[in-house]
């Protein structure tokens, strides 16, 4: 591969860089440096219907008649912030395919690949939800197996039992392999006690300790319909499936408040840079991630910092990825983005390196990021991040699945499909003075924290150059907390 | 062409379910060859208002030699170097100020370039890959810099997967003579070894037009595909065709094993690959059904008798495409407390129910509807058409063959997977590798 699905940072020639990037302005307008929109040919989301059922349950009703599938999401407003011990929403939700409605988890899976279809379950930080699609003719099959394991699933004793010892086997072995694992060190270290810092996964101590009693108490407080949507994208007629979705959820009632979680409140504040040293002693490179706090998903700014940041670490000509693998060939892929959640969220720069360029490699990018204070971005550059952003939009919202996710997205973080018919505007209004107040206002500078994963034997020196250090074993329970 | 993309996959779906008429949609895919020898198909869809280019070069590691290996995967990453017209940086610099994106891969067989690009960046496209085709710039500056990124992808691939390491040393044992002997991204000592005029060669024989497919999906008019086509590949001369690849793999004659130790690896890992014929062969559509009767869908054989069961955490099967004859892996990862001989044995008990008692019909048509969902996804977007369409132009040697693909599943019966599962999965044309903290001491 040229690059990598999960490129990581840093970098080395600044010289050449700006040199390549003074040249390209010179090339684009002589000596002036003029804005250029270029032309990506013009986005809007397809047409969607959104409806609120008798019973409060939001749905959202999307057609498309490409294929003849259909793919449906269910989304609760439940993740891990509402965790109470680690991990019950994540068992929950994945408790759901455990049996249903008559139906045993065999039963139900032999149904659903009989028919080529997929399911599955899962949670995420703030959302829970069953995922689904099959051929447009199984819908009368389908859709009343959803309803069952969303409103009344069994947690079968057996099955649990089974699936969370399964899911704590699957933590060891997800610590073989620290890309996999490191954004749950790099969370914990950034909100700490407060819900953000929780890991989906619970880890090995909590999922012992779990019982069906608290699976069935989170699911009865949060598996409610006015805490719910439903969004189907596909090969259907509207009207038929809200009639069709009506008639099957029409027992389905709120049984008590829905308890909310202020994630606004007790957001940390760094008063110092912190290391989280990771160490895996059988390690051959360095893994590592430096960052601090983000934006939340309904900040006005979020379109802004897309293209500031691609300039960054977004794309493969970024100044991180050319100054730490173009330049100075230390690793494969570096990079950096926004994850933004419904109330805050996490600014982080990653990349990997052999052990023995660890030190050089981190250096580089903490180099290559101050750029952004004390160069700023320049006409050219920026005009060639708002064409690239602009560019590779629609492929975003192209198959059933991503648009269901929009949906549900935009049930989760309270926005609108303003996001996508305004995306071009927004990105070819950004200005550089514009792009300056971005990175005066979002980028983290002071007290940056770092995850570092790697062989401590080796590299601790270079880790307590960086701030203050904590290290934990890789083996260890959980994620540094 | 929405209308066109549905028709197409209709047929297919009504094939599968009962045989009919050729579709006769094939035509909808338009297809022309330059005098250079450079085919380029054409899928018009305007759903979205982009397009992309894949370009399938005939080139992998299989025709690679020891000394050389990885060269094809390098010489990948070489093709963004910098070519006579877009100097270093200036492909990726001008592709995504027009807002395009790109990316390419290298397998055994073929390397593969992807352009993503708003439609009306075509030309642009067309102009880029022209240059680096007929006028790449292969300097010494460059070659040393990307050896680093080389051996930063191969290390990060051996840190982070189990299934890489594992499948690096199967390989290793089960071929002794022929190249998909070695992994695509080659040996460390190799990589640290390629000359100028490797490379210099290996452009001038597998970069030549009559060694590639293009495939061009998206929000384009054939007119003005044939009309950029003409302009800025047709130029290109061909080059006397590759040599072939000669090396047939002996026939093996008992089972080989090989373990890797890895200190981090928390319970076993084993891996199983079986010979097979190569992709062209008619028991291809059988073996790929196997494959899913096996390990797809939770009610599948493995999942059933190994996860359900916790003797593994996973299983899983992969049967590449391919030009020669290769392997069908099947990978376990044990459940804490299970050893390796028990999830071997395990593993293998399942692949030997199926060539002893066969699968019943119901499980068959499950899995043919399985197939049939995966390849709705796989063309819901432009990207998934045009990989599709060139992959059956090479590995079945014509995308006509797409149309033929839901017949020959059709036709496959139980007895069909009971007689691969026979002559393949068994003990003496299979290599063992198993990956743990510790080795076993001996008894």
């Amino acid at each position: 591969m040229k690059t990598q699905i999960a490129r990581l940072m840093q970098p080395k020639k600044l010289l050449t860089a700006m040199a390549v990037a003074s040249s390209l302005a010179l090339a684009g307008c002589a000596a002036t440096q003029t804005s250029k929109t270029v032309d990506t040919g013009s986005f809007s989301v397809p047409a969607y219907q959104k409806v609120t059922l008798s019973n409060g349950l939001t749905v959202y009703m999307m057609p498309q008649h490409e294929v003849p599938l259909i793919t449906v999401d269910a989304i609760v407003r439940a993740g891990a912030v509402n965790d109470t011990t680690a991990g019950v929403a994540e068992m929950t939700a994945t408790g759901l395919m455990l049996g249903a409605g008559g139906k045993s988890k065999l039963e139900i899976e032999q149904e659903v690949d009989f028919l080529g279809a997929s399911l599955s379950s899962g949670a995420g930080k703030e959302g829970s939800y069953i995922s689904s699609d099959f051929m447009a003719k199984d819908a009368d099959k389908m859709l009343p197996l959803i309803k069952d394991m969303l409103v009344s699933p069994d947690f079968d004793a057996t099955e649990f039992d089974k699936l969370r010892q399964r899911e704590i086997a699957g933590l060891s072995q997800a610590k073989e392999s620290p890309r996999a694992v490191i954004s749950r060190y790099f969370d914990k270290l950034v909100f700490a006690e407060h819900p953000y810092g929780n890991a989906t996964s619970g880890n090995s101590e909590s999922l012992a300790e779990l019982t069906i009693p608290q699976l069935r108490a989170f699911h009865k407080s949060y598996y409610q319909p006015s805490n719910t949507a439903i969004s189907v994208v596909g090969d259907f007629e509207p009207a038929q499936m809200k009639v069709k979705l009506e008639k099957l959820f029409l027992n389905w009632q709120d049984s008590e408040p829905v308890t909310l979680v202020d994630l606004s409140k007790d957001l940390p504040k760094f008063d110092e840079a912190d290391v989280l040293l990771v160490d895996k002693p059988d390690a051959i490179e360095t893994t590592f991630l430096i960052g601090g706090m983000g934006i939340s998903r309904d900040n006005p700014d979020f379109v802004g910092l897309t293209v500031v940041n691609t300039v960054l670490g977004g794309r493969f000509t970024s100044w991180l990825n050319d100054e730490l693998r173009v330049n100075a060939g230390l690793t494969y892929g570096a990079r950096s983005g926004f994850s933004a959640y419904s109330a805050a969220g996490t600014f982080k720069i990653s990349t990997f390196t052999q052990t023995v360029t660890t030190k050089e490699t981190i250096d580089l990018a903490l180099k290559t990021y101050a750029r952004l204070w004390q160069q700023g971005l320049d006409q050219a550059t920026l005009d060639s991040a708002k064409a690239y952003v602009k560019g590779q939009f629609p492929p975003k919202y192209e198959t059933s699945g991503q648009l269901v996710g929009l949906m549900t997205d935009m049930y989760l973080y309270g926005f609108d499909d303003a996001f996508i018919n305004e995306f071009q505007a927004k990105v070819d209004g950004l200005t550089l003075e514009e792009s300056k107040r971005l990175i005066d206002t979002y980028f983290p500078k002071q007290n940056l924290q770092f995850v570092i994963i790697g062989n401590a034997a080796k590299i601790a020196p270079i880790a307590k150059e960086h701030g203050k250090v904590k290290q934990v074993s890789i083996t260890e329970v959980g994620f540094g907390g | 062409m929405k209308r066109y993309t549905k028709a197409l996959l209709l047929s297919i779906g009504l094939l599968l379910a009962a045989p009919m008429a050729q579709a006769t949609q094939a035509k909808d895919i338009q297809s022309f060859t330059l005098d250079n020898g450079m085919k380029i198909m054409v899928l018009e869809d305007s759903s979205i208002p982009n397009a992309n280019m894949y370009l399938f070069w005939k080139v992998g590691s299989r025709n690679e030699v020891p000394g050389i290996t990885g060269i094809s995967h390098f010489f990948e990453h070489m093709m963004f170097n910098g070519s006579k017209k877009y100097g270093p940086k200036m492909f990726d610099r001008t592709m995504e100020a027009a807002g395009g994106a790109n990316n390419a891969y290298t397998t055994e067989n073929l390397t593969v370039y992807t352009d993503w690009f708003p439609a009306n960046a075509l030309e642009t496209i067309f102009d880029l890959e022209a240059d680096r085709i007929e006028n790449l710039d292969i300097n010494e500056q460059m070659v040393e810099s990307e050896r680093g990124v080389v051996a930063s992808e191969r290390l990060t691939g051996l840190e982070n997967s189990n299934w890489r390491v594992l499948q690096e040393e199967l390989k290793g044992a089960a071929f002794r003579a022929h190249p998909y002997s070695w992994s695509v991204i080659g040996h460390e000592s190799d990589i640290a070894a390629w000359t100028l005029e490797d490379l210099t060669e290996y452009h001038k024989t597998y970069y030549a037009p009559n060694n590639a497919v293009v495939v061009i999906a998206g929000d384009v008019k054939l007119a003005e595909v044939k009309q950029l086509a003409d302009k800025y590949f047709a130029p290109i001369p061909a080059q006397a065709p590759p040599r072939a690849v000669k090396t047939v793999e002996p026939l093996q004659k008992g089972e080989r094993r090989v373990f890797v130790q890895k200190a981090s690896v928390s319970t076993p890992n084993v891996m199983l690959g079986y010979h097979i014929p190569a992709t062209s062969n008619a028991d291809y559509y059988a073996l790929d059904l196997l494959s899913s009767i096996l390990t797809t869908g939770n009610s599948s054989r493995m999942y059933q008798g190994l996860v359900d069961k916790q003797v593994a955490i996973q299983v899983d099967t992969y049967m590449p495409m391919s030009f020669d004859p290769n392997l069908f892996y099947v990978m376990g990862v044990a459940n804490p407390g299970v050893t390796a001989p028990e999830l071997e044995d395990a593993m293998i008990s399942e692949i030997n129910r199926v060539a002893r008692d066969g699968v019943t019909v119901e499980e068959l048509e499950k899995v043919k509807n399985i197939k049939l969902m995966g390849f709705y996804r796989a063309m819901e977007t432009i990207n998934g058409k045009a990989n599709t369409i060139g992959t059956y132009e090479l590995f079945f040697g014509s995308f006509d063959k797409l149309f033929n693909a839901p017949e020959a599943y059709n036709k496959v019966t139980p007895e069909d997977i009971q007689r691969v599962a026979q002559t393949y999965l068994k003990r003496a044309n299979r290599t063992v590798a198993v990956l743990a903290a510790t080795e076993e001491a001996d008894q």
